[in-house]
């Protein structure tokens, strides 16, 4: 592999796990590089949000500080964001089952049943994540105050199926794919309806990537804005929505700003570390939001 | 080069192919067989929900959207309501703040989806192979893609850029470049949104070049090699052109993206200072929701609707060509 450093005398070298490490040297400042891009600006979220409001704003930045949890508790004590969160968590959640309910039965379809039009049909689905959001604004404002479902839970979680139904439904269809078609043939031979196939021998195959496409739903409807600043008000506010509240054109309140966003951020991260390499599949498989 | 050949697990998951929406025919794996009538209605029965509710909640809205471009709706003059044929798109045509932020829209998608592929592909290069601390990572690079945008604005807008007090701006003085009112000069503005918006995607890149390199195949490399190529020769002849399928994939699915962008860069900057920031999406947004001139806002988004659709057959074209070269 590396004939000039073999035919280098042997005693001029320096000690072979030193030369390694030089070597590699180069790759892991990119790692750290890369590390420090992407992780530093959240950890400072996290390290403004535990310090005190004069630690805050020193110059140069403080690294060690005595932390306090004040600003959570400013944070929280807000009503409008403790309810906030419970009102994100609870649409995000219910947006979650029904679109599983709804999506997993359609990906099914997709991957394994033929019914007319089913190619159409699919792309149809596809097409439908290409709504422009800032657009559609428009119709749902008009149509939700008609049916005075503005600012209600039931009327905000049916606007987030368009935001999680196409992408789940096509996550759900690649993971049908995936399983072995002879397991439900068998299946059919021993006498399952088609019906008992699906649920009781395909399904359970499936059980991974279905987690997986309930985690990215909720996630997409936890962070959920454009849809969010408009068509709920104070009764639903949403978090996302609520964390402007504290950076008003009179004041800045990055304390409890920064304790709002890790309140935000921190269960989409833990769930992020936790599954992170099926995450990564789905994001990668679909990305197309 | 022994780091082509490392461990399968990661190649396995995300083979190059399948890394956007399936082409046609994706679905073909499906029997041969006649579909029986049973058949039939089982699968429009288990399809049926679906399609009822993204045709209620998204078809019937987007038609919707059509016929109001035709109409002059302003809630602040009632009175004005009525039908007014083309009259939205001709006004359009004739509004320079329109050309404006389609020149602001192509400069903010071309810039930060060609920083993206170059850095997700510098960094997945640099570190393709097995190495220590890979997993941190992964994890990482994940937070921008998982975390709120509308946050992830805020935050750099405060926490970050503020002048004297943001990480960011404190890092320039260090470094020399000086303490900038970064969103809020005109000229700097669409730079830091732009770099935020790279920020928030390269880890996509990185993470779909990451798995199509480590799926690529050993035999070229190793012949390159016997054949005492240099590394650029190797990048540039071998590389390079077996990832070109993954790269057109991030550059269709990154510029559809960056086309709808719309939290991060409403959180950070409004669209301002002034209009220097403001894409389509967002002048769309002020029209309709601070002006409530529907009508006009409307036409606003029907456009941008369809440069993106526009945009996803011209690159459903060019993904055709590339991966069936003539």
């Amino acid at each position: 592999m590396r004939p000039s450093h073999a035919a280098r005398p042997h005693g001029l070298q320096p000690p072979r796990r030193l030369r390694r490490f030089a070597g590699h040297l180069p790759r892991y400042a990119a790692l750290l590089a890369a590390i420090g891009i992407w992780a530093v600006p959240v950890l400072w979220v996290l390290a403004t949000s535990l310090k005190a409001r004069t630690d805050i704003f020193t110059i140069p930045p403080r690294l060690w500080f005595a932390p306090t949890l004040e600003h959570y508790r400013t944070a929280l004590g807000t009503v409008d964001v403790s309810r906030s969160i419970a009102n994100s968590a609870l649409v995000g959640m219910l947006t979650m089952g029904l679109t599983l309910l709804v999506s997993v039965p359609a990906g099914y379809a997709y991957a394994r049943v033929r019914f007319p039009y089913r190619e159409p049909l699919f792309f149809y689905t596809l097409f439908t994540q290409m709504a422009p959001p800032v657009g559609f604004l428009i119709p749902f404002f008009l149509v939700l105050s008609r049916l005075r479902l503005l600012d209600t839970h039931v009327g905000i979680v049916l606007i987030y199926l368009t935001v999680t139904l196409p992408f789940a439904i096509w996550l759900v269809t690649t993971y049908f794919l995936d399983v072995p078609r002879e397991l439900e043939e068998a299946a059919l031979v021993d006498g399952c309806s088609r019906l008992t196939a699906f649920v009781r021998v395909v399904l359970p195959q499936t059980y991974g990537g279905v987690a997986v496409t309930a985690i990215l739903s909720l996630i997409n409807a936890w962070n959920e804005f454009v849809y969010a600043s408009v068509l709920t008000g104070a009764r639903v506010r949403m978090a996302p929505v609520a964390i402007f509240g504290f950076l008003t054109t009179e004041e800045t309140l990055w304390g409890p700003f920064a304790a709002t966003a890790v309140m935000i951020m921190g269960p989409v991260i833990l769930v992020a570390f936790v599954m992170q390499r099926h995450i990564v599949r789905g994001l990668t498989l679909g990305a197309l939001r | 080069m022994t780091r082509r050949t490392q461990s399968s697990a990661d190649a396995r998951q995300a083979p190059p192919g399948v890394l956007a929406a399936p082409a046609p025919g994706a679905l073909r794996a499906v029997p041969r067989r006649r579909p029986s009538h049973d058949e039939a209605r089982f699968g429009l029965l288990l399809a049926g929900p679906s399609l009822l509710v993204l045709g209620l909640v998204s078809t019937l809205p987007l038609a919707f959207l059509v016929a109001v471009t035709f109409f002059r709706i302003e809630v602040t003059r009632p009175w004005a309501t009525g039908f007014a044929g083309l009259t939205n798109y001709a006004t359009m045509l004739t509004d320079p703040r329109f050309w404006h932020s389609l020149r602001v829209t192509a400069v903010y998608t071309v810039t930060s989806v060609a920083l993206q592929v170059v850095l997700g592909l510098a960094f997945a290069l640099a570190l393709a192979g097995e190495m220590r601390g890979r997993h941190v990572l992964r994890t990482a690079v994940l937070l921008p893609m998982v975390l709120a945008p509308v946050v992830v604005g805020l935050v750099w807008r405060t926490l970050l850029l503020t002048p004297r007090y943001g990480l960011l701006d404190y890092l320039a003085t260090v470094l020399g470049v000086g303490s900038h009112s970064w969103l809020g000069d005109p000229t700097l503005a669409l730079g830091a949104v732009i770099v935020l918006h790279t920020w928030q995607w390269t880890p996509f890149a990185f993470l779909v070049f990451t798995a199509s390199l480590a799926a690529l195949p050993v035999e070229p490399f190793e012949a390159a090699m016997l054949d005492r190529a240099t590394a650029w020769q190797r990048f540039r002849y071998i590389t390079l052109p077996l990832m070109r399928p993954a790269i057109v994939t991030v550059v269709i699915i990154r510029t559809i993206v960056a086309l709808r962008a719309f939290d991060a860069i409403y959180a950070a900057t409004g669209g301002g200072p002034g209009t220097a920031t403001e894409i389509l999406n967002l002048y769309a947004y002020r029209v309709a929701f601070n002006g409530l001139n529907l009508g006009y806002g409307a036409t606003l988004t029907v456009t941008l609707l369809l440069v993106t659709a526009a945009m996803t057959v011209l690159f459903g074209r060019l993904r055709g060509a590339v991966e069936s070269p003539a």
